[in-house]
């Protein structure tokens, strides 16, 4: 008797979910809500709600309202296969999400084998698309990407002598070697120190100290903002004026507030654009919404481009006017064409990567802004 | 030679801090036999009021520097211990007479209960301290540049240090601490209120913590709420080293351990220096299993 109960309950369970369903489309998304990149994870929400709010406001996707899961993935691999593990089980379409490479990495499997579609915002590592998953995209442009640009940018400043610091997680690592790699073939270039620091302390002293001693001209960081700015103002103290360049995990307001506008000020880093440094309509008006939505201006370039993330997942569903996972991917692959983003025009090649010159490079002048290099 | 004194230098600074918050890991295991795992985060709070308190009531601005981070540093570590003696009351003190591994349990929620909480009431951004409480002068020590607030640092840890060394050896209420990590049973018998008296220990270790967090703050500038992680279980590894249960031995600890990161880091490589360190406490600890100035008794685990 009790068991024929629970099967009743249990199907009237899925059939309200099913008839649930079939108004809503729902769109998962995967941040680090808590730990150390939390501010990214809770702007890429905010962003997200915007967007679907708007979206729900003007009658919704082929007349379906959006919802956003969101799930924390709290920056730790663990963690996050525990939140892709649950997303999966809620019926979404796609998820959006996250920053970290070795984070999405975790995690790109459990959406594989259950074919929803992933698009990352922040991982740039280049192996992540080298694995023929047909589900996976990034809004984010890849590590040799940047690796062509720092390199470029290194040479371009003059410098010989180069120092390179990462922290050992898989993004700060491939950009590093990828960035070596080209300086090593180029001419007169010498690469004088190649390290990786431990992320989350506070002294890096002990670093800066033995950099010192073998005299770069730049030091090419590719970590995250929090050890940037702690280099630059240790630096700063020990009365070293080394230039430092950094990779775009650098690119966040608080790097300047934790450095200090007077150690921060000269710095360089690589970077995809501001919102603000945008000039197309809808990063104008996007970031304007977002103004007057949360009382300031979005923050992080990724939650952008998680943004730029979700509108090419809703433009695909619109388009194909279905939800169905293949047709998607098939859009995402091969229609959908300079897509106009938020953070410039999208398309995605064969492997899931975007297409296109995204990154800038940025110098910090004496006010603490981020100043768009020509 | 300059390099390695500077290297050394580094390595006192950060050592200096390791070794004030081992003293609260190592206090509270003396007394209790417990790893208070929230030591980390209390380390985390004090660092995060000493930001409030600072920017609400601009101490520095209407005491002056010294005085107003002297009195800054006394209210943070007022505070932290009164943290740290709920802590206790309310996570501890009803598994007394528990098997220790429920109270070490209770140690890891209570952690993840401060962290989060912090990052509820601060938020999850990084909070970053005014830049110009501390003077930026450098002096030059036998012809090397070294910051003042680096040797400020130290010395401030060492004080304390010596400071607690002496109340724990020279009053009475220091002898009861003494006698109630020797015996809690027989301490109670001969009339000493063993309650009372981890109550002290449980102001004492997190207020120590707190002023570490303090100085963390003022120095490095950057404050975030899982901050306290590293710290503590890099602290963890100092009372080991030193000789859990023993207040010497965490000094000795903490400044070592400080040390050996800074030199293994200097000389063989930045990405092994944690793997060096524990490498060196495991050598440590096949020789003398109680650490460098534990004491052989056999019923410590």
């Amino acid at each position: 008797m009790k068991k024929i109960l629970l099967l009743t309950l249990a199907f009237c369970f899925l059939a309200a979910g099913a008839a649930f369903g079939a108004d809503t489309v729902k769109i998962g998304l995967m941040g680090p809500m808590t730990g150390p990149w939390a501010s990214e994870g809770q702007e890429m929400k905010q962003v997200l709600d915007l967007l679907a709010g708007d979206i729900n406001e003007a009658g919704g996707l082929n007349g379906m309202q959006v919802e956003i899961i969101a799930e924390d993935d709290a920056g730790d691999p663990r963690q996050a296969s525990l939140a892709a593990t649950r997303l999966t089980t809620m019926d979404i379409v796609a998820v959006i999400g996250t920053y970290g490479s070795s984070i999405t990495e975790a995690t790109q499997n459990i959406y594989d084998e259950s074919s929803i579609i992933q698009v990352a915002n922040g991982s740039t590592a280049i192996r992540l698309t080298e694995k023929g998953l047909e589900y996976f995209f990034r809004t984010c442009p890849r590590d040799d990407e940047q690796g062509k640009v720092a390199a470029q940018t290194i040479k371009d400043l003059g410098f010989k002598k180069v120092a390179i610091l990462h922290d050992n997680t898989s993004y700060a690592k491939g950009l590093a070697g990828e960035t070596q790699g080209l300086l090593k073939n180029e001419g007169g270039m010498d690469i004088v120190f190649f390290e990786a620091l431990t992320p989350g302390e506070r002294d890096y002293n002990t670093i800066l100290t033995k950099m010192k001693a073998v005299k770069p001209d730049c030091v090419f960081f590719t970590g995250y903002y929090p050890e940037a700015g702690l280099l630059l103002r240790q630096k700063n103290e020990m009365g070293w004026d080394v230039p430092f360049i950094g990779g775009d995990a650098t690119n966040h307001p608080d790097l300047v507030k934790i450095a200090g506008k007077d150690s921060a000020q000269g710095f360089y880093f690589v970077s995809a654009p501001l919102p603000r440094d945008l000039d197309t309509p809808e990063a104008k008006s996007f970031v304007s919404d977002f103004q007057s939505q949360y009382g300031n201006a979005p923050q992080s370039i990724y939650a952008v481009l998680a943004g730029d993330g979700f509108r090419v997942v809703a433009e695909a569903i619109r388009q194909t006017k279905s939800t169905d996972k293949d047709k998607l991917a098939d859009y995402l692959h091969e229609e959908l064409t300079d897509f106009s983003g938020l953070t410039g025009a999208i398309s995605f090649n064969e492997k899931g990567d975007r297409v296109g010159k995204v990154y800038r490079v940025y110098q910090v002048d004496e006010n603490g802004d981020f100043i768009l290099q020509p | 030679m300059e390099l390695f004194f500077q290297q050394l230098t580094n390595g006192l600074a950060v050592g200096g801090i390791y070794a004030l918050i081992a003293l609260g890991y190592t206090m509270v295991y003396g007394v209790l036999k417990l790893i208070n795992f929230a030591h980390g985060d209390l380390f985390t709070i004090g660092a995060y009021l000493g930001l409030t308190l600072l920017t609400s009531m601009s101490l520095t601005d209407r005491l002056g520097p010294t005085f107003g981070v002297l009195m800054l540093a006394v209210m943070v570590m007022m505070l932290v211990g009164l943290v740290g003696i709920l802590l206790d009351q309310a996570a501890y003190k009803p598994l007394r007479t528990s098997p220790r591994l429920s109270a070490v349990v209770s140690a890891l929620g209570a952690s993840i209960f401060f962290q989060n909480t912090i990052m509820l009431i601060y938020g999850a951004r990084f909070h970053v301290y005014p830049q110009d409480i501390l003077p930026n002068v450098v002096i030059n020590l036998f012809g090397m540049p070294v910051p003042l607030v680096r040797i400020l640092i130290l010395l401030t840890s060492v004080v304390m240090m010596v400071a607690l060394y002496a109340f724990i050896q020279k009053t009475k209420v220091g002898t009861a601490i003494r006698a109630a990590a020797e015996d809690q049973g027989a301490a109670r018998l001969m009339g000493i209120d063993v309650n009372g008296v981890i109550m002290i220990v449980f102001f004492i270790g997190p207020a120590l913590g707190g002023a570490a967090g303090l100085m963390v703050g003022l120095y490095y500038g950057q404050v975030n709420f899982t901050m306290g992680w590293i710290y503590g279980l890099k602290a963890f590894t100092a009372a080991i080293l030193g000789g859990i249960g023993n207040i010497p031995g965490a000094m000795v600890g903490g400044i070592l351990l400080g040390v050996i990161e800074a030199l293994g880091a200097a000389y063989i490589s930045i990405a092994w220096k944690d793997a060096i360190a524990f490498l060196v406490l495991i050598l440590i600890l096949i020789v003398r299993p109680t650490g460098l100035l534990g004491e052989r008794v056999a019923e410590k685990v």
